[in-house]
Protein backbone atom coordinates (compact mmCIF):
# COMPACT_ATOMS: atom_id res chain seq x y z
CA UNK A 1 0.00 0.00 0.00
CA UNK A 2 1.28 3.48 -1.03
CA UNK A 3 1.45 5.99 1.91
CA UNK A 4 1.70 9.80 1.57
CA UNK A 5 5.18 9.60 2.63
CA UNK A 6 6.16 8.04 -1.03
CA UNK A 7 4.04 9.85 -2.98
CA UNK A 8 5.46 13.29 -1.35
CA UNK A 9 8.91 12.33 -2.60
CA UNK A 10 8.22 11.85 -6.29
CA UNK A 11 7.31 13.90 -8.28
CA UNK A 12 4.00 14.24 -11.28
CA UNK A 13 6.23 12.50 -14.00
CA UNK A 14 8.04 9.74 -11.55
CA UNK A 15 4.30 8.99 -10.62
CA UNK A 16 2.92 8.58 -14.26
CA UNK A 17 5.59 5.98 -14.63
CA UNK A 18 5.12 4.27 -11.20
CA UNK A 19 1.30 4.14 -12.01
CA UNK A 20 2.03 2.45 -14.91
CA UNK A 21 3.08 -0.69 -13.19
CA UNK A 22 1.38 -0.05 -9.79
CA UNK A 23 -2.14 1.62 -9.89
CA UNK A 24 -1.51 2.68 -5.87
CA UNK A 25 0.73 5.39 -6.88
CA UNK A 26 -2.07 6.30 -9.47
CA UNK A 27 -4.07 7.27 -6.27
CA UNK A 28 -1.10 9.66 -4.99
CA UNK A 29 -1.46 11.49 -8.61
CA UNK A 30 -5.77 12.25 -8.14
CA UNK A 31 -5.01 12.71 -4.45
CA UNK A 32 -2.51 15.41 -5.47
CA UNK A 33 -5.33 17.09 -7.91
CA UNK A 34 -8.22 16.17 -6.55
CA UNK A 35 -9.16 19.65 -5.21
CA UNK A 36 -7.80 22.03 -7.87
CA UNK A 37 -8.96 20.00 -10.19
CA UNK A 38 -12.62 20.02 -8.89
CA UNK A 39 -11.89 23.69 -8.19
CA UNK A 40 -11.41 24.10 -11.69
CA UNK A 41 -14.14 22.36 -13.05
CA UNK A 42 -16.17 24.19 -11.34
CA UNK A 43 -15.55 27.44 -12.44
CA UNK A 44 -15.14 27.25 -15.99
CA UNK A 45 -18.82 24.78 -16.19
CA UNK A 46 -20.65 26.28 -13.20
CA UNK A 47 -22.00 22.91 -13.16
CA UNK A 48 -23.54 21.54 -9.35
CA UNK A 49 -20.58 19.66 -7.25
CA UNK A 50 -22.15 16.77 -7.62
CA UNK A 51 -22.14 17.24 -11.37
CA UNK A 52 -18.12 18.34 -11.17
CA UNK A 53 -17.25 15.72 -9.17
CA UNK A 54 -18.54 13.02 -11.85
CA UNK A 55 -16.59 14.93 -14.48
CA UNK A 56 -13.44 14.66 -12.28
CA UNK A 57 -14.00 10.68 -11.74
CA UNK A 58 -14.86 10.57 -15.61
CA UNK A 59 -11.28 12.70 -15.93
CA UNK A 60 -9.08 10.47 -13.64
CA UNK A 61 -10.27 7.28 -15.57
CA UNK A 62 -9.72 8.62 -18.83
CA UNK A 63 -5.95 9.90 -16.98
CA UNK A 64 -5.28 6.79 -16.43
CA UNK A 65 -6.29 5.17 -19.55
CA UNK A 66 -3.81 7.49 -21.80
CA UNK A 67 -0.85 7.33 -19.14
CA UNK A 68 1.22 5.95 -21.73
CA UNK A 69 0.44 9.09 -23.95
CA UNK A 70 1.85 11.66 -21.42
CA UNK A 71 4.82 13.49 -23.42
CA UNK A 72 7.23 13.47 -20.26
CA UNK A 73 8.41 16.57 -22.63
CA UNK A 74 5.27 18.52 -21.07
CA UNK A 75 4.25 19.14 -17.54
CA UNK A 76 1.84 16.44 -16.15
CA UNK A 77 -0.19 19.40 -14.44
CA UNK A 78 -0.95 20.75 -18.49
CA UNK A 79 -1.91 17.31 -19.28
CA UNK A 80 -3.98 16.53 -16.88
CA UNK A 81 -5.50 19.91 -17.07
CA UNK A 82 -6.03 19.77 -20.71
CA UNK A 83 -8.00 16.25 -20.22
CA UNK A 84 -10.22 17.71 -17.81
CA UNK A 85 -10.91 20.93 -19.69
CA UNK A 86 -12.10 18.73 -22.61
CA UNK A 87 -14.19 16.62 -20.54
CA UNK A 88 -15.97 19.48 -18.63
CA UNK A 89 -16.88 21.59 -21.97
CA UNK A 90 -18.05 18.42 -23.45
CA UNK A 91 -20.49 17.72 -20.06
CA UNK A 92 -21.31 21.22 -19.97
CA UNK A 93 -22.44 21.42 -23.76
CA UNK A 94 -24.54 18.21 -23.58
CA UNK A 95 -25.73 19.66 -19.95
CA UNK A 96 -26.74 22.85 -21.23
CA UNK A 97 -27.23 23.48 -17.87
CA UNK A 98 -28.28 27.43 -16.38
CA UNK A 99 -25.01 29.28 -15.02
CA UNK A 100 -24.58 29.24 -11.39
CA UNK A 101 -22.89 32.30 -9.86
CA UNK A 102 -19.23 31.57 -9.49
CA UNK A 103 -16.95 31.36 -6.13
CA UNK A 104 -14.28 33.80 -6.47
CA UNK A 105 -12.79 34.81 -3.57
CA UNK A 106 -11.72 38.47 -2.68
CA UNK A 107 -8.04 38.03 -3.24
CA UNK A 108 -8.70 36.32 -6.94
CA UNK A 109 -10.91 38.69 -8.08
CA UNK A 110 -8.85 41.74 -6.87
CA UNK A 111 -5.70 40.02 -8.99
CA UNK A 112 -8.25 40.11 -12.70
CA UNK A 113 -9.55 43.60 -11.45
CA UNK A 114 -6.08 45.12 -10.75
CA UNK A 115 -4.70 43.98 -14.05
CA UNK A 116 -7.65 45.41 -16.09
CA UNK A 117 -7.76 48.43 -14.15
CA UNK A 118 -5.04 51.35 -14.43
CA UNK A 119 -5.02 51.48 -10.40
CA UNK A 120 -2.85 49.36 -8.58
CA UNK A 121 -3.86 47.92 -5.37
CA UNK A 122 -8.10 48.10 -6.08
CA UNK A 123 -10.44 47.22 -3.30
CA UNK A 124 -13.62 45.61 -4.67
CA UNK A 125 -16.62 47.17 -2.55
CA UNK A 126 -19.02 44.05 -0.92
CA UNK A 127 -21.89 45.29 -2.92
CA UNK A 128 -20.18 45.48 -6.54
CA UNK A 129 -18.46 41.87 -5.30
CA UNK A 130 -21.43 40.24 -6.80
CA UNK A 131 -21.92 42.37 -9.70
CA UNK A 132 -18.48 41.25 -11.03
CA UNK A 133 -18.66 37.76 -11.17
CA UNK A 134 -21.84 38.13 -12.55
CA UNK A 135 -20.49 39.65 -15.20
CA UNK A 136 -17.42 37.28 -15.84
CA UNK A 137 -19.83 34.46 -15.42
CA UNK A 138 -21.90 35.66 -18.93
CA UNK A 139 -18.56 36.57 -20.13
CA UNK A 140 -18.37 33.85 -23.70
CA UNK A 141 -16.41 31.03 -22.66
CA UNK A 142 -13.23 31.10 -24.40
CA UNK A 143 -12.85 34.50 -22.53
CA UNK A 144 -13.89 33.28 -19.54
CA UNK A 145 -11.71 30.24 -19.31
CA UNK A 146 -8.76 32.10 -20.61
CA UNK A 147 -9.23 34.45 -17.60
CA UNK A 148 -9.50 31.50 -14.95
CA UNK A 149 -6.70 30.07 -15.82
CA UNK A 150 -4.59 33.04 -15.51
CA UNK A 151 -6.31 34.27 -11.98
CA UNK A 152 -7.54 31.84 -10.39
CA UNK A 153 -5.15 28.89 -11.24
CA UNK A 154 -2.25 31.09 -11.80
CA UNK A 155 -1.05 29.53 -14.93
CA UNK A 156 1.55 31.53 -17.31
CA UNK A 157 1.00 32.03 -20.99
CA UNK A 158 3.05 28.49 -21.89
CA UNK A 159 0.54 26.87 -19.48
CA UNK A 160 -2.39 28.25 -20.64
CA UNK A 161 -1.32 27.45 -24.37
CA UNK A 162 -0.30 23.50 -23.16
CA UNK A 163 -4.00 23.54 -22.11
CA UNK A 164 -6.10 24.69 -24.42
CA UNK A 165 -4.03 24.06 -27.63
CA UNK A 166 -3.98 27.29 -28.98
CA UNK A 167 -0.42 29.06 -29.77
CA UNK A 168 0.74 31.60 -27.55
CA UNK A 169 0.17 34.56 -29.24
CA UNK A 170 -3.26 33.33 -29.72
CA UNK A 171 -3.39 33.20 -25.52
CA UNK A 172 -2.14 36.68 -25.65
CA UNK A 173 -5.03 37.92 -27.49
CA UNK A 174 -7.79 36.19 -25.77
CA UNK A 175 -6.28 37.28 -22.53
CA UNK A 176 -6.17 41.35 -24.08
CA UNK A 177 -9.66 40.78 -25.19
CA UNK A 178 -11.13 39.35 -22.29
CA UNK A 179 -9.81 41.68 -20.17
CA UNK A 180 -11.00 45.14 -22.46
CA UNK A 181 -14.81 43.46 -22.59
CA UNK A 182 -14.29 43.17 -19.16
CA UNK A 183 -13.71 46.73 -18.37
CA UNK A 184 -16.41 47.91 -20.90
CA UNK A 185 -18.75 45.62 -18.76
CA UNK A 186 -17.76 47.43 -15.95
CA UNK A 187 -18.12 50.99 -17.32
CA UNK A 188 -21.56 49.85 -18.51
CA UNK A 189 -22.92 48.59 -15.53
CA UNK A 190 -21.56 51.83 -13.76
CA UNK A 191 -19.05 49.90 -12.08
CA UNK A 192 -16.45 52.32 -11.13
CA UNK A 193 -12.83 50.96 -9.91
CA UNK B 1 -7.82 9.80 1.92
CA UNK B 2 -10.09 11.86 -0.53
CA UNK B 3 -13.33 11.04 -1.58
CA UNK B 4 -12.98 10.76 -5.41
CA UNK B 5 -9.45 9.37 -5.51
CA UNK B 6 -10.64 6.47 -3.50
CA UNK B 7 -13.34 5.71 -5.54
CA UNK B 8 -11.47 5.68 -8.66
CA UNK B 9 -8.86 3.73 -7.20
CA UNK B 10 -11.49 0.89 -6.24
CA UNK B 11 -13.46 1.36 -10.16
CA UNK B 12 -9.48 0.99 -11.53
CA UNK B 13 -9.10 -2.41 -9.29
CA UNK B 14 -12.65 -3.65 -9.26
CA UNK B 15 -12.68 -3.10 -13.12
CA UNK B 16 -9.15 -4.29 -13.83
CA UNK B 17 -8.39 -1.11 -16.17
CA UNK B 18 -5.08 -0.97 -17.39
CA UNK B 19 -3.67 2.09 -19.25
CA UNK B 20 -3.65 1.45 -23.06
CA UNK B 21 0.26 0.50 -24.42
CA UNK B 22 2.55 2.99 -25.66
CA UNK B 23 2.31 1.57 -29.00
CA UNK B 24 -1.18 2.47 -29.42
CA UNK B 25 -0.58 5.99 -29.10
CA UNK B 26 2.74 5.80 -31.08
CA UNK B 27 0.92 3.93 -34.24
CA UNK B 28 -1.45 7.18 -33.91
CA UNK B 29 1.04 9.70 -33.31
CA UNK B 30 3.24 8.13 -36.50
CA UNK B 31 -0.04 7.79 -38.81
CA UNK B 32 -0.79 11.77 -38.11
CA UNK B 33 2.49 12.52 -39.03
CA UNK B 34 2.26 9.97 -42.04
CA UNK B 35 -0.64 11.68 -43.59
CA UNK B 36 0.72 15.34 -42.94
CA UNK B 37 3.95 13.92 -45.03
CA UNK B 38 1.29 12.56 -47.75
CA UNK B 39 -0.45 15.53 -48.20
CA UNK B 40 2.41 17.37 -48.56
CA UNK B 41 3.81 15.37 -51.29
CA UNK B 42 0.23 15.33 -52.96
CA UNK B 43 0.29 19.15 -52.51
CA UNK B 44 3.65 18.94 -53.84
CA UNK B 45 2.58 17.04 -56.87
CA UNK B 46 -0.54 19.93 -57.71
CA UNK B 47 1.79 22.24 -57.60
CA UNK B 48 4.08 20.37 -60.33
CA UNK B 49 1.23 19.99 -61.95
CA UNK B 50 0.52 23.67 -62.05
CA UNK B 51 3.64 24.91 -63.27
CA UNK B 52 4.52 22.44 -65.78
CA UNK B 53 0.77 23.73 -67.05
CA UNK B 54 1.08 27.45 -66.78
CA UNK B 55 4.71 27.33 -68.28
CA UNK B 56 2.96 25.55 -70.96
CA UNK B 57 0.92 28.39 -72.06
CA UNK B 58 2.26 31.65 -73.71
CA UNK B 59 1.29 34.39 -71.07
CA UNK B 60 1.41 37.00 -73.77
CA UNK B 61 -1.44 36.09 -76.82
CA UNK B 62 -4.03 38.42 -75.03
CA UNK B 63 -2.70 41.07 -77.31
CA UNK B 64 -3.04 39.29 -80.18
CA UNK B 65 -6.77 38.29 -78.81
CA UNK B 66 -7.63 41.63 -77.92
CA UNK B 67 -8.68 40.85 -74.38
CA UNK B 68 -7.03 41.79 -70.93
CA UNK B 69 -3.74 40.25 -69.16
CA UNK B 70 -6.05 39.75 -66.50
CA UNK B 71 -9.23 38.03 -68.78
CA UNK B 72 -6.50 35.82 -69.98
CA UNK B 73 -4.98 34.97 -66.86
CA UNK B 74 -8.05 33.64 -65.21
CA UNK B 75 -8.78 31.69 -68.41
CA UNK B 76 -5.78 29.80 -68.07
CA UNK B 77 -5.41 29.27 -64.43
CA UNK B 78 -5.33 25.36 -63.85
CA UNK B 79 -7.77 25.33 -61.41
CA UNK B 80 -8.47 21.64 -61.01
CA UNK B 81 -4.86 21.40 -60.04
CA UNK B 82 -5.27 24.65 -57.73
CA UNK B 83 -8.01 22.81 -55.98
CA UNK B 84 -6.34 20.27 -55.54
CA UNK B 85 -3.34 21.97 -53.46
CA UNK B 86 -5.34 24.05 -51.71
CA UNK B 87 -7.29 20.89 -50.11
CA UNK B 88 -4.09 19.26 -49.10
CA UNK B 89 -2.73 21.82 -47.86
CA UNK B 90 -5.85 22.20 -45.28
CA UNK B 91 -5.19 18.47 -44.82
CA UNK B 92 -2.10 18.94 -44.04
CA UNK B 93 -2.32 21.66 -41.82
CA UNK B 94 -5.34 19.75 -40.10
CA UNK B 95 -2.68 16.90 -39.54
CA UNK B 96 -0.25 19.31 -38.07
CA UNK B 97 -2.11 20.57 -35.34
CA UNK B 98 -3.05 17.29 -34.50
CA UNK B 99 0.35 16.57 -33.71
CA UNK B 100 1.75 16.53 -30.33
CA UNK B 101 2.32 20.15 -30.09
CA UNK B 102 0.91 21.06 -33.18
CA UNK B 103 -1.17 23.35 -31.65
CA UNK B 104 1.44 25.71 -30.88
CA UNK B 105 1.66 27.00 -33.93
CA UNK B 106 0.17 29.42 -35.92
CA UNK B 107 -2.12 28.37 -38.81
CA UNK B 108 -0.57 31.13 -40.60
CA UNK B 109 3.19 29.49 -39.78
CA UNK B 110 1.65 26.04 -40.57
CA UNK B 111 0.41 26.88 -44.01
CA UNK B 112 3.34 28.62 -44.94
CA UNK B 113 5.45 25.96 -44.20
CA UNK B 114 3.50 23.71 -45.93
CA UNK B 115 3.07 25.99 -49.48
CA UNK B 116 6.92 26.59 -49.11
CA UNK B 117 7.68 22.90 -48.46
CA UNK B 118 4.79 22.12 -51.80
CA UNK B 119 7.17 25.00 -53.82
CA UNK B 120 10.38 23.29 -53.12
CA UNK B 121 9.16 19.66 -53.64
CA UNK B 122 6.60 20.70 -56.38
CA UNK B 123 9.10 22.16 -58.72
CA UNK B 124 11.86 19.55 -58.00
CA UNK B 125 9.12 16.94 -59.46
CA UNK B 126 8.48 19.47 -62.43
CA UNK B 127 12.19 19.75 -62.94
CA UNK B 128 13.01 15.78 -63.22
CA UNK B 129 9.83 15.90 -65.82
CA UNK B 130 7.33 14.10 -62.80
CA UNK B 131 4.48 15.95 -64.04
CA UNK B 132 5.03 15.85 -67.58
CA UNK B 133 4.76 12.40 -67.39
CA UNK B 134 2.08 12.74 -64.89
CA UNK B 135 -0.17 15.26 -67.53
CA UNK B 136 0.64 12.93 -70.10
CA UNK B 137 -0.94 9.86 -68.37
CA UNK B 138 -3.59 12.07 -67.31
CA UNK B 139 -4.40 13.38 -70.58
CA UNK B 140 -4.34 10.07 -72.37
CA UNK B 141 -6.10 7.88 -68.98
CA UNK B 142 -8.37 9.89 -66.98
CA UNK B 143 -11.38 10.29 -68.40
CA UNK B 144 -12.47 14.05 -68.29
CA UNK B 145 -9.11 15.20 -67.21
CA UNK B 146 -8.40 16.79 -70.65
CA UNK B 147 -12.11 18.81 -70.26
CA UNK B 148 -10.66 20.49 -67.41
CA UNK B 149 -7.65 21.49 -67.91
CA UNK B 150 -6.47 24.35 -70.48
CA UNK B 151 -3.61 23.37 -72.20
CA UNK B 152 -1.28 25.27 -74.37
CA UNK B 153 -2.97 23.06 -77.07
CA UNK B 154 -6.84 24.50 -76.55
CA UNK B 155 -4.96 27.58 -76.17
CA UNK B 156 -3.24 27.24 -79.83
CA UNK B 157 -6.49 25.61 -81.20
CA UNK B 158 -8.24 28.48 -82.05
CA UNK B 159 -8.04 29.60 -85.60
CA UNK B 160 -11.30 31.31 -85.96
CA UNK B 161 -9.40 33.41 -83.27
CA UNK B 162 -6.18 33.40 -84.89
CA UNK B 163 -4.45 30.47 -82.87
CA UNK B 164 -3.30 27.69 -84.89
CA UNK B 165 -0.75 25.08 -83.97
CA UNK B 166 0.73 21.72 -85.97
CA UNK B 167 3.38 19.94 -88.22
CA UNK B 168 4.58 21.46 -90.93
CA UNK B 169 3.44 18.24 -93.52
CA UNK B 170 4.49 19.87 -96.72
CA UNK B 171 6.57 22.89 -97.84
CA UNK B 172 6.35 24.49 -101.52
CA UNK B 173 9.94 24.88 -102.55
CA UNK B 174 8.91 27.60 -105.06
CA UNK B 175 7.30 29.04 -102.54
CA UNK B 176 9.11 29.65 -99.19
CA UNK B 177 6.00 31.27 -98.27
CA UNK B 178 3.26 28.29 -98.02
CA UNK B 179 3.38 25.57 -96.79
CA UNK B 180 1.01 23.02 -95.43
CA UNK B 181 0.40 22.60 -92.15
CA UNK B 182 -1.52 19.46 -89.84
CA UNK B 183 -3.07 20.52 -86.82
CA UNK B 184 -3.53 18.96 -83.88
CA UNK B 185 -7.09 17.25 -84.86
CA UNK B 186 -5.65 16.33 -87.72
CA UNK B 187 -7.26 19.06 -90.34
CA UNK B 188 -4.92 20.24 -93.39
CA UNK B 189 -4.16 23.96 -93.80
CA UNK B 190 -3.03 26.06 -96.21
CA UNK B 191 -0.63 28.87 -94.75
CA UNK B 192 0.75 32.10 -96.31
CA UNK B 193 3.31 33.09 -94.46
CA UNK B 194 4.53 35.95 -97.01
CA UNK B 195 4.15 39.08 -94.28
CA UNK B 196 4.98 36.52 -91.21
CA UNK B 197 7.53 37.32 -88.51
CA UNK B 198 9.63 34.06 -88.19
CA UNK B 199 10.36 33.93 -84.33
CA UNK B 200 13.35 32.00 -83.59
CA UNK B 201 15.39 32.13 -86.40
CA UNK B 202 13.19 29.15 -88.12
CA UNK B 203 13.55 27.61 -91.58
CA UNK B 204 10.78 25.47 -92.49
CA UNK B 205 10.98 21.91 -93.19
CA UNK B 206 8.58 19.14 -93.07
CA UNK B 207 7.96 17.64 -89.85
CA UNK B 208 8.98 20.92 -87.70
CA UNK B 209 5.96 21.68 -85.32
CA UNK B 210 4.81 25.49 -84.95
CA UNK B 211 2.33 28.16 -83.22
CA UNK B 212 1.23 30.12 -85.47
CA UNK B 213 -0.49 33.63 -85.04
CA UNK B 214 -2.54 35.30 -87.89
CA UNK B 215 -5.93 35.21 -89.15
CA UNK B 216 -8.01 32.49 -90.51
CA UNK B 217 -8.99 33.31 -94.30
CA UNK B 218 -10.98 31.09 -95.15
CA UNK B 219 -11.88 27.43 -94.52
CA UNK B 220 -8.22 25.45 -93.87
CA UNK B 221 -6.73 29.03 -95.24
CA UNK B 222 -4.64 30.68 -92.36
CA UNK B 223 -2.38 33.77 -92.37
CA UNK B 224 0.33 33.96 -90.73
CA UNK B 225 1.93 37.06 -88.65
CA UNK B 226 3.67 35.43 -86.29
CA UNK B 227 5.31 31.80 -86.10
CA UNK B 228 6.69 30.63 -82.91
CA UNK B 229 8.59 27.20 -82.58
CA UNK B 230 6.71 24.94 -80.13
CA UNK B 231 8.09 25.80 -76.49
CA UNK B 232 8.53 23.73 -73.23
CA UNK B 233 10.83 21.18 -72.35
CA UNK B 234 8.35 18.42 -73.96
CA UNK B 235 7.96 20.21 -77.41
CA UNK B 236 10.71 21.65 -77.57
CA UNK B 237 12.14 17.56 -77.38
CA UNK B 238 9.23 16.64 -79.66
CA UNK B 239 10.68 19.24 -82.33
CA UNK B 240 13.82 17.77 -81.80
CA UNK B 241 13.35 14.30 -82.75
CA UNK B 242 11.52 14.91 -85.71
CA UNK B 243 14.08 17.27 -86.93
CA UNK B 244 15.30 15.51 -90.37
Amino acid sequence: MVNSADCLKNTDEQLVELSLTNPEYYWCLMNRYEEKLLHYILKISSLSKEDAEDILQEVFIKVYENLNDFDLSLKFSNWIYRITHNITISAYRKKRVNPQLLSWDYEELNNLIDSTSNIENVTIQNQTYEKILEIINHLPLKYKEVLILKFLENKDYQEISDILHKPMGTIATLLKRAKNLLQQELIKEGIKI
Amino acid sequence: MSKISNQVLKIIKDNEIKPKPRWYFLTKNYLIWLFFGISIILGSIAFSMILFITRQLDWDIYRYLGESWLKTFFISLPYLWLIFLLIFLGVAYYNFIHTRKGYRWKIFSILCISLITSIILGSLFYTGGFSENLENIFQKKLPYYPQLIYTWEKQWMQPERGLLTGTIKEVDLSQQNKFILLDLNNNLWEIEATNALWKGKLTPYPGLKLKIIGKMKDTNIFEAQEIRPWSGEGARRGAQKEHP
